[in-house]
């Protein structure tokens, strides 16, 4: 076998190719939710009354990234796994380029990224023996997360490392994302960052372990 | 040299009148060979993947300056192994390369274990050798042999002419051969 033959039957183990994201990021701004975090803060911890008519929003209370209405009836919305439709599997690179400010959970083992259309990066981790679900948005952009609540769900301002958040409990609300079916979701912490909103999600998180489990995790 | 795919011209015009889908259906088959090139150059797979990603939004910005008469990948393979080289350049790390031959065995019949150990022992031998060459034959040999790319495409990922390629291969070669002496 001449040389050139034996180079070609090498059969080099290469790394396995990531997969890589295609379209450039668009950023676009939503100036029509220019509302002040201050005035959300103010807001919220109230018990909400159902309004007479069907759908009709009560309050309306929004992060950057993410906004709570509060309306008399909850649209229909399926009991779905947290796991589910949370988008392709990227690299690490393509989440970080998604999200500048990502969070990682610090375990030894880095929990599958998840990319959905919206600009939304997820990823499902244990904690504590639960699964939980962190996703996150980038901040003022093109992503937006909608949560419906209807009576017996409280929001509850908190801080998380500094920085604004809403503790979400009670009764099971209604959450959406762009291009995606919504879905019914329980109690969840929502933080924001000058470049991204957050997502907690878990079964048995208090808001206590929340908050705890929110600062503890680390710049991707 | 592949042939063309019939609708790539289609897909790169789409693509230049800003459809970024057609983009991804244009890019999508040859990202695994636009990772390897940069991986040759970089030599971890952080960093050409970084590389990658990078040359790969580059090219989405930098399509309207593509003929679309002519083959996409040439024309990507520049980009990434420019994005890069660029990156190694600004890194200032000198890594070596990591390259493994792979255990498992192509052929249908199953090889003796003294054959396996014979095969495995020269294979490391060979690319042991290939990675102490100098950097420009290293590089010219990888592209040409381990990712059988076209001599075109290797012009294009080495930013040099094709006659350059073919001259700058022969002499990789020969020193390839000094280094390398199978044992019969």
């Amino acid at each position: 076998m001449n040389l050139e033959s034996e180079l070609r039957a090498l059969h080099v183990d290469w790394p396995d190719t990531p997969r890589f994201r295609l379209e450039p990021a668009r950023r676009r701004r939503r100036t029509r939710y220019a509302l002040a975090f201050a005035i959300l803060v103010a807001a919220v911890g109230v018990a909400f009354a159902v309004p007479e008519s069907r759908g009709a929003i009560l309050r309306f209370l929004h992060l950057r990234g993410a906004s709570i209405e509060f309306v008399g009836t909850l649209p229909h919305a399926d009991e779905r796994p947290l796991t589910d439709g949370l988008g392709d599997v990227v690299s690490l690179t393509v989440a970080r380029s998604v999200i500048p400010g990502l969070l990682l959970p610090p375990l030894d083992r880095r929990p599958a990224l998840h990319f959905a259309p919206g600009e939304i990066i997820s990823l499902v981790f244990e904690h504590r023996g639960a699964p939980v679900l962190l996703s996150e948005l980038r901040g003022g952009g093109g992503s937006y997360l909608k949560k419906l609540a209807s009576f017996g769900t409280n929001a509850e301002p908190v801080r998380v490392g500094g920085h604004d958040g809403i503790w979400i409990t009670g009764a099971r609300h209604v959450v959406t994302y762009p291009r995606r079916p919504a879905r019914l979701a329980g109690d969840v912490l929502l933080w924001e960052t000058r470049s991204a909103t957050y997502r907690l999600e878990g079964p048995s998180l208090t808001k206590a372990d929340a908050i705890d489990l929110a600062e503890s995790l680390r710049k991707g | 040299m592949e042939g063309r795919p019939r609708d790539e011209r289609e897909l790169a015009l789409r693509a230049q009148r800003g459809d970024s889908r057609a983009y991804e259906e244009l890019v999508r088959p040859h990202q695994e060979i636009a990772f390897r090139v940069a991986y040759v150059i970089a030599r971890n797979a952080a960093d050409a993947e970084d590389a990658t990603q990078d040359a790969l939004v580059k090219a989405w910005r930098a399509l309207g300056r593509f003929r679309a008469d002519e083959p996409l990948r040439p024309w990507l393979l520049r980009i990434v192994a420019n994005e890069a080289r660029n990156r190694r350049r600004s890194a200032g790390r000198r890594e070596h390369l990591a390259l493994r031959t792979a255990t498992a065995f192509s052929g249908e019949a199953a090889p003796s274990p003294e054959d396996t150990a014979l095969d495995e022992e020269r294979r490391a031998r060979l690319l042991a050798a290939l990675e102490q060459l100098p950097e420009p034959a290293r590089e010219v040999l990888a592209y040409r042999f381990l990712l059988d790319l076209s001599e075109d495409e290797t012009a294009a990922a080495l930013d040099v002419p094709v006659g350059t390629v073919k001259s700058r291969s022969a002499r990789a070669l020969d020193r390839l051969r000094e280094t390398y002496e199978p044992r019969e």
